[in-house]
């Protein structure tokens, strides 16, 4: 209680204080928020990447296809354990957007595949699609919301740009199934069989070429995976072996995939902690100072205290006690503002298609109070050594 | 048996290159229960000697003994716990936290030896002895100057101290309540047979102690038992 009563006998300079610590929980909250939504995507991809091997066309060429009899060759390496072919294409071809997320795409791939990539899909509304089948779609969850559809409805893809050609072709597609969130690429998703992919990738090539163009026989990269629990090292030398033994392909090693990833995400984590812990350590200045005034002005108190049996160490808790709480009030505020703010951007404004822009997650909630309250207890050793450390008898005595 | 022995108890201050004898070798043996009032002009070392008994200030040279406890070569934080426990405290501009109610006032040096709720009840019945039942919750600024100094004699003797030390205790307020505090303390030094040792400047109350020890710069100039303290000064 007595705490409270020390806060709150100067209500302004208080308030003004915690208000510097709020301010910069507040920006640790909402920016950690902004870096940890886009880490979840990251992780994604480090998971995905570092779990297959991408094949693509060689040096040099300049045309983005394969030969789908690739396949079997790659098959055929030691390490590799399956290969599929994949095509993917811009699900809102021609439509520019700023967004920190993946863009909306179409993945067409072998239903099969599913089973060997490292991230787990499920549904939360319908089911994958059939095997054999044509013109069903599944929706990420993120595409799902953009446009509005659930299991049963039909879906235009790709989707026509408003500034469209008069040649512009698309599809309309069934959609059987919608994902639950994974906070990653496939939440932009929509997943289609490999033979609509094939028709979606005649569409694309110029009219000269859609005629001579067997597109059964070509695909637009390959995925190759290891047995499970294959290592990072491990699937490198697959990749060499790959490109080693198969020619007219090039395998990239995963480990060049992932480390780019993890940078990224470590220069972008960085970048947005260290704004908003500069912010949080000018909070911590207000704090310093304010527990000095504190101390200035309860010199006498202190030399009561002392008088009546108080040791060092009881004076200097005391007023430890008093600046950690500032700092977790200072915390609690900030961090509770921060929350708000996120839940009226994510809920009442989401972003146009249907991707959230912030992620609280616990580690970022024990780091925004936990950082504020490690602050105050920081900042308040100085002032509280200067305090248990005045002598009684002048403090008693002190004007 | 002595409860308190000073035996050629200094201190010393410096003043740049000046030593200054703020304490000079006092040597005295203080009877548990006694009512002793410490006179003299200022700067004769009452206030010095006040705090040296109080384990606020350590000597410069010589012993203090508090119930055969050799206070000299404690460490601080030994001298607080004993301070803690042994010692109540009085001061002229009653020093009680503005924050904080009677009761709260009177409970704080319990906060520093973990009494619990023995010690809050023995505030309650403090707070009755010394007249102020009906201002528990009241704040120090809705207090008298006379009411403050009771709950400040109150707070003093929460702790069960040995020795209570007052410094002016009676400074601050007009003649009759000045009085009316003396009584009160009489009547404490007489049903709980604590140790009182009070430094005034005011010879009426000086008048009504025990003993009386006069100072003069530094060194016990007088050091007298008053015969009939028991009748207050009409």
């Amino acid at each position: 209680m007595e705490i409270f009563r020390n806060i709150w006998r100067h209500k302004l300079r208080s308030t003004l204080t915690i208000s510097g610590i709020v301010i910069g929980v507040f920006a640790l909250t909402t920016l950690g928020a902004f870096a940890e939504n886009f880490n979840a995507l990251l992780d994604g991809g480090v998971a995905y990447f570092g779990s297959s091997i991408q094949i693509g066309p060689p040096d040099g060429q300049s045309a983005p296809i394969l030969p789908i009899s690739k396949i079997d060759e790659i098959k055929q390496v030691q390490g590799v354990a399956a290969a599929f072919p994949g095509y993917s294409f811009p699900a809102k071809p021609g439509q520019l957007s700023f967004s920190f997320g993946v863009a909306d795409t179409i993945v067409a791939s072998d239903p099969a595949e599913a089973s060997w990539g490292s991230i787990r899909l499920t549904y939360s509304q319908g089911h994958a699609i059939e095997a054999d089948s044509q013109g069903q779609v599944v929706l990420g969850t993120t595409i799902a919301k953009e446009f509005k559809k659930q299991v049963g409805d039909s879906i235009d893809l790709p989707v026509k740009p408003p500034d469209a050609k008069p040649d512009f072709v698309n599809h309309a597609f069934k959609v059987v199934g919608v994902l639950n969130q994974t906070r990653t690429a496939p939440d932009n998703f929509a997943y289609i069989n490999i033979a609509d992919g094939q028709i979606l990738l005649k569409d694309s090539l110029p009219a000269p070429l859609q005629s001579t163009i067997d597109v059964t026989k070509i695909t637009l990269g390959i995925a190759a995976y290891a047995r499970a629990g294959t290592s990072l090292a491990e699937l490198d030398k697959t990749a060499d072996r790959i490109n080693a033994q198969v020619p007219g392909v090039k395998a990239i090693r995963p480990s060049i995939l992932v480390d780019a990833f993890k940078q990224f995400g470590t220069f972008f984590t960085g970048l947005t902690t260290a704004a908003a812990l500069i912010a949080l350590i000018v909070g911590g200045l207000s704090v310093i100072n304010t527990m000095f005034m504190a101390v200035a002005e309860r010199v006498r108190e202190i030399g009561l205290k002392k008088a009546v049996g108080a040791t060092t160490t009881n004076i200097m808790g005391e007023f430890l006690v008093e600046a950690t709480f500032i700092g977790l009030l200072g915390g609690l505020l900030g961090y509770g503002l921060g929350v708000l703010l996120v839940v009226i951007r994510n809920v009442f404004f989401p972003a146009a298609d249907g991707s959230t822009l912030f992620l609280i997650t616990p580690t970022l909630t024990a780091i925004a109070i936990g950082f504020a309250t490690v602050l105050g207890a920081v900042a308040g050793v100085l002032p509280a050594w200067r305090a248990a450390r005045l002598d009684p008898v002048i403090a008693l005595r002190t004007e | 048996m002595a409860s308190i022995r000073l035996e050629g108890l200094t201190k010393n201050y410096k003043r740049g290159s000046e030593v200054i004898r703020a304490l000079d070798g006092v040597t005295l043996d203080i009877d548990k229960g006694e009512f002793i009032a410490v006179v003299g002009r200022s700067g004769s070392g009452k206030t010095t000697m006040l705090d040296l008994l109080g384990l606020l200030l350590k000597p410069t040279a010589g012993s203090y003994l508090i119930d055969d406890v050799n206070t000299t070569k404690l460490s601080d934080r030994d001298r607080a716990h004993l301070r803690a426990r042994k010692v109540g405290f009085v001061f002229q501009e009653y020093n009680l936290l503005s924050g904080l109610n009677v009761l709260e006032n009177v409970m704080l040096p319990l906060r520093y030896i973990k009494d619990g709720k023995v010690g809050r009840q023995r505030a309650i019945e403090l707070i009755e002895r010394v007249g102020l039942t009906d201002r528990i919750k009241h704040r120090p600024a809705e207090l008298s100057g006379g009411q403050m100094q009771r709950v400040a004699i109150a707070r003093s003797m929460v702790n069960q101290p040995s020795l209570i030390l007052l410094d002016e205790p009676t400074g601050a307020v007009d003649t009759e309540t000045a009085q009316q505090l003396v009584e009160l303390l009489k009547r404490l030094n007489s049903e709980d047979q604590v140790t009182i040792v009070l430094v005034t400047h005011d010879t009426d109350i000086s008048g009504q102690a025990k003993r009386q020890i006069r100072l003069k710069d530094g060194k016990v100039l007088t050091d007298e038992r008053l015969a009939d303290t028991a009748v207050p000064v009409a």
